[in-house]
């Protein structure tokens, strides 16, 4: 192997999380004790010396740096405090950022620094797509309805709030979309050219997404690894909650589409708020609770993690923490004074919660949460290097 | 002196339990006409009245049987004017025999024991300590590099004038080419700058530190306390030159004109100088010198450019600007071997350390690879290493480099076995070989001593070629006392390391001339007052003594009579071991002492039940063996008879004639290991006793007794818990050969 070491990786890693990742002399206490790596398969050893060397390509293509859950113990068994699990997540936000597409949004979702063009752009949009709309006022009291956001037209087919808000939503998540395929694709191939032995043949893609994509999501949901954990329980309380209330608020808002756009054509009423007693609506309620709960509780983590045992604070996990965070209270801040009935504050609330969301989607490819997409892949990458459609070795 | 004889028996630490003490008491007493008395605990404070009081009404000879002669030396020492015998009872008597040993065999032990001691007081003699007629105590250094400026330092400030002298022109050594050095405090990561300029000046400005530069030693002869020094103009020869060791053969050689005489044109070494100066003590520290590599073809030193050893990068890094990829390599093995290269030590590993940061330093975006076997970084430099670790461009593996090539205008390194789990290339502009610190007595005599047995250190293969005599257990030491050593003559070592180390040698040397000026021995046996004394007259000059001591002690005349430098002499009696004629010995310890001890045992006749087995044993580490043996309640076989011996080598052969012709069935001798890891306190005693035997077995076979009646163990001081089987099988062994044919004649 031909080395190229990349000291502007390292660096990089050192200021995302990774400072210690230097003082790794590889003894390899991390693999034993690490839960979720394998005999075959171990790591994270030999990703911390790749790391040490500046080997970035090896790194972004290994899926076991995805693989890794950060449970902690690694890091708290480690005898010179070089933190690989640290290490791995400051890899991971590399890799995020490698496979980001576009580059240039990519590299804007990286720092802090960035903070006010990430959060002034969606908020400028929606800003301005409010005041074309024509309806930007502030609501009678006693009677909202964010349905009337941004106005009302008489084109019964379809809403004009709702017609705004696919034209702000859809194309934000049609990116991220877009974004995460490609990147999720270009990883896929990276892995596959690291394999040191060849396909036999290509599976399908119902084969793929049944034998490899499904089980993984099976076992994602079911929180198998994260439970693994040894030191760091609390991660897997709070991350569970966490993605049930978003698999929770992806039914609430499909529902809301068909319900709103598809059903309300025929019948307008469809078009209100949806009535408290709903099922659905009683789901979108304890999905938002459970989301506000489970932030709280990784929030917590996180600064016990800094002040504790004194991780690094990085913008790569702060930012996502925030945005849940944004999404959750924003939204639950909206109902309660929509319920209450005080007009200006639930349009505020629920402007920010628009850009809060917009937010979300724009750049879940890049930051932290661009895991969901990653590791979910880096899972099926795994079943799928030990599977039969790879040529075993004599 | 007159001897004024007086014995006693101690009862306390179950002897008296274990012994009818009456009887034996009153053995001492009659047979061996020792008045005797008993109490229940000399050791104690009225036991101590007992004895001080009979030696207020005149006694100055005395026995005490008790406890080992290894334990409680403060409460029985009553002052350089009386001799005091020591027999163990305890130890190697009644602890070692259990519940179960029939008493009157115990009890014949304990009585030979103490007719043993009691016949040793009787031929002991008082020592008077050798004094030189004059003695000089200056130091004379060689060498101006770190090690030679801090021992000279040190010797200055402890009050002692020093004579540095150099070969080179200005003093510095090495180090004065170093760029910066290793880290010497908290917090030990950062490289320091070089703090051999200042101890230079120290060194200069110190008036009792006299400084020779451009000079070498032509020859070093006398003794500690009066060494007569010649020296010379470095790089010329002299007539005053060390002469070379001729051997009888390569005497017969030049006789025949078949060999060149390496000594035309020098003085013997037995000349005296009269310009010669006098010095009291010599350290050692002429340093190293770096490694040749080139052997190493697949790593191109000598034949790709750009490929330099660690010295030649230093050179390079002090001048100028180092490149910018470079890679360290610590170990030469290819996928053969993972040792080092010869030489290392722990140095090369922080040496490449240290360059890796030069590296770093010059170059913004520079890569420094260290591949290595081993990374050596003990004490502190544990924190330098991790300092260099955290550089982001010091990338480190464990690797086999199999390969150094030119690849366009660098070179490309290949390595195999890494931890990265894959094989490596480096595309790199240069190559640093972690060559080795070859000590200057690897290849040169060094020392030039004019002494009988050579001009070098005897034996450097064993320490490959560094000056040494064992470094665990006489650090400093050579085996040519008043000759001390230290730096990278001695071992591969730190500027750190050295500093420690010379101050070591100085010290050592600065004991050396004080012993010597008290008459006393300086090491092992510190404070030993004896030294060997020999009779002239009855010498043969057979050269034996001369041939055989370990340190080279003795030198001789035209004739071959020796002539003993008491202050070189260590006092192991390894000449006493040696002389035919028996005609050395020492005040305390001696040919006829030993012999009449053995004889001293009474050897029962008429019964084949009680075979007597004498055991010689070395006091240094078999005897405490055996004591430690006695402590843990071990068996031992009541039919031995041990006699403690300064060294084996001390072991003249008439003791086991002797002894045979007594009538004892067996003898056997329990030394220390001897070997590449020797643990001979005095080098090569055990290894000469054990040669003597080969021949004394032979010897044994023409008057028809079993050769295997006499042998030799090697025991170490950590073999308590074998040892008491060791010598039980022994005796088993003669229970088979039955009883000596001669007893009774």
């Amino acid at each position: 192997m031909q080395i190229n070491p990349d000291l502007q990786f390292i660096k990089f890693l050192k200021g995302a999380g990774g400072d210690t990742l230097k003082k790794c002399y590889q003894c390899a206490t991390c693999s034993v004790v690490c839960p979720l790596s394998s005999d075959s398969k171990p790591f994270p050893r030999k990703e911390m010396i790749w790391a040490q060397w500046g080997l970035k390509d090896k790194l972004v293509a290994d899926p076991d740096v995805f693989l890794c859950h950060q449970c902690g113990d690694c890091t708290a068994y480690c005898p010179r405090g070089a933190k690989p699990g640290d290490v791995l997540g400051a890899i991971r936000a590399y890799a995020y950022t490698h496979y980001g597409f576009p580059a240039g949004l990519a590299n804007l979702a990286t720092s802090a620094k960035n903070l006010p063009i990430l959060i002034g752009l969606p908020a400028i949009i929606i800003l301005v797509l409010w005041a074309i709309s024509g309806g930007m006022h502030l609501p009678k009291a006693g009677h909202i309805d964010f349905g009337g956001f941004f106005g009302h037209w008489d084109f019964k087919y379809l809403s004009k709030t709702v017609f705004f808000i696919d034209a702000i939503m859809l194309p934000a998540a049609g990116l991220a979309i877009l974004s995460a395929y490609m990147g999720v694709s270009t990883m896929w191939k990276k892995m596959a050219e690291s394999l040191e032995t060849k396909p036999n043949f290509r599976p399908s893609i119902v084969q793929f997404a049944t034998e490899f994509l499904w089980p993984s999501v099976q076992e994602i949901i079911a929180h198998n690894r994260f439970n693994e954990c040894g030191v760091n329980q609390d991660r897997a309380r709070g991350h569970k909650p966490l993605m049930l209330a978003f698999i929770g608020l992806l039914i609430v808002t499909t529902y809301g589409f068909i319900r709103k756009d598809l059903i309300g054509i025929v019948v307008p009423s469809m078009h209100g708020p949806i009535p408290l007693w709903d099922p659905i609506k009683i789901l979108a309620n304890v999905s938002a609770v459970a989301m506000i709960y489970g932030i709280f509780l990784l929030w917590g983590k996180r600064s016990n993690d800094e002040s504790v045992s004194g991780a690094k604070g990085t913008f790569y996990d702060w930012f996502l923490i925030y945005e849940i965070a944004a999404v959750g209270a924003s939204g639950l801040l909206a109902e309660l004074t929509r319920l209450a009935g005080i007009g200006s504050l639930a349009y505020l609330f629920y402007y920010i919660h628009l850009v809060a969301i917009m937010m979300l989607f724009l750049y879940m490819p890049y930051t932290k949460f661009a895991h969901l997409v990653y590791r979910t892949f880096a899972m099926a990458f795994e079943r799928y290097r030990v599977s039969d459609y790879i040529v075993k070795k004599a | 002196m007159d001897k004024n004889t007086q014995s006693y028996i101690c009862t306390g630490c179950g002897i008296g339990a274990g012994l009818d003490s009456e009887a034996l008491s009153g053995m001492v007493s009659k047979e061996m006409k020792f008045p005797c008395k008993t109490h229940e605990a000399l050791c104690s404070k009225s036991g101590r009245e007992l004895i001080e009081g009979d030696i207020n009404s005149g006694a100055n000879t005395i026995v005490i049987g008790a406890c080992s002669p290894r334990v409680m030396q403060d409460e029985f020492n009553f002052g350089d004017d009386k001799i005091v015998v020591r027999a163990n009872l305890r130890e190697q008597c009644v602890w070692c025999q259990g519940d179960d040993a029939a008493a009157d065999f115990v009890q014949e032990l304990a009585s030979d024991n103490m007719r043993m001691a009691c016949t040793k007081a009787q031929k002991e003699e008082l020592p008077e300590p050798y004094k030189l007629e004059s003695i000089n105590k200056d130091i004379l250094v060689m060498g101006g590099g770190i090690a030679g400026l801090t021992a000279a330092k040190e010797a200055a400030k402890a009050g002692y004038n020093v004579t540095l002298i150099e070969k080179a022109a200005v003093l510095g050594g090495k180090a004065i080419g170093w760029r910066k050095q290793f880290p010497t405090k908290a917090p030990w990561t950062d490289l320091e700058n070089p703090s051999i300029a200042t101890l230079v000046k120290e060194v200069e400005a110190d008036s009792k530190i006299t400084v020779k530069t451009e000079t070498e030693v032509a020859r070093i002869g006398g003794a500690p306390g009066a060494f007569r020094v010649t020296l010379k103009a470095a790089g010329t020869t002299s007539e005053w030159d060390a002469p070379a060791k001729v051997t009888v053969d390569q005497q017969d050689a030049i006789a025949k004109g078949e060999m060149a005489d390496p000594n035309v044109g020098k003085n013997i070494y037995t000349a005296e100088n009269p310009d010669a100066l006098d010095y009291g003590a010599v350290v050692l520290a002429t340093g190293w010198a770096p490694a040749d590599v080139s052997e190493y073809a697949h790593l191109g030193h000598g034949q790709l450019k750009n490929v330099v050893t660690n010295a030649e990068f230093e050179k390079l890094a002090k001048a100028g600007k180092v490149p910018a990829k470079v890679a360290f390599i610590q170990s030469p093995g290819a996928a053969e071997s993972d040792s080092d290269f010869p030489f290392c030590n722990s140095v090369t590993s922080m040496v490449a350390l240290k360059q890796a940061r030069y590296v770093r330093e010059d170059n913004p975006n520079g890569i420094a690879y260290i591949l290595y076997q081993h990374m050596r970084t003990p004490g502190n430099m544990e924190m330098f290493y991790k300092g260099a670790q955290n550089d982001d461009g010091i990338m480190m593996t464990k690797a086999n480099v199999t390969q150094v090539e030119a690849a366009g205008a660098g070179l490309k390194v290949t390595a195999k076995n890494t931890l990265l789990n894959e094989d490596l290339e480096l595309e790199v502009d240069m190559v640093v070989l972690a060559a080795g610190m070859v000590p200057a007595t690897k290849y040169e005599d060094s020392i030039n001593l004019a002494y009988r047995q050579g001009p070098a250190f005897l034996d450097l293969d064993l320490f490959d070629g560094y000056a040494d005599s064992h470094f665990i257990c006489f650090p400093y030491e050579t085996r040519r006392t008043g000759v001390y050593t230290c730096g990278g003559v001695r071992k591969a070592q730190t500027m750190d390391e050295t500093i420690d180390d010379a101050t070591g040698a100085a010290l050592k040397a600065i004991q050396c001339m004080e012993s010597a000026d008290r008459g006393v021995a300086v090491h092992p046996r510190s404070g030993d007052q004896t030294y060997p004394e020999f009779f002239f007259q009855r010498c043969t000059q057979c050269k034996r003594c001369t041939e055989e001591c370990p340190f080279g002690a003795l030198d001789d005349d035209e004739k071959g009579t020796p002539k003993p430098n008491p202050t070189r002499c260590r006092r192991c009696g390894t000449c006493m071991g040696a002389c035919p004629e028996r005609i050395i010995g020492f005040k305390n310890y001696n040919v006829d002492m030993i012999g009449s001890m053995v004889k001293a045992v009474e050897v029962p006749d008429d019964d084949e039940d009680k075979l007597r087995i004498l055991a010689l044993v070395c006091e240094n580490d078999a005897y405490p063996a055996l004591d430690m043996a006695g402590m843990r309640r071990h068996k031992i076989s009541n039919l031995v008879r041990v006699i403690p011996v300064r060294c084996l080598g001390s072991v003249n052969m008439v003791w086991i004639k002797d002894a045979l012709s007594s009538g004892m069935d067996g003898v056997i001798l329990l030394g220390c290991k001897y070997g590449d890891d020797y643990q001979c306190h005095f080098v090569k005693g055990s290894e000469i006793a054990s040669r003597r035997m080969e021949n004394i077995g032979e010897t044994l076979s023409t008057l028809g007794l079993e050769p295997e009646r006499c042998a030799v163990r090697q025991v170490a001081i950590s073999d308590y818990d074998s040892v008491a089987s060791v010598i039980n099988e022994f005796v088993e062994e003669m229970k088979g050969l039955g009883p000596n044919p001669f007893k009774g004649f």
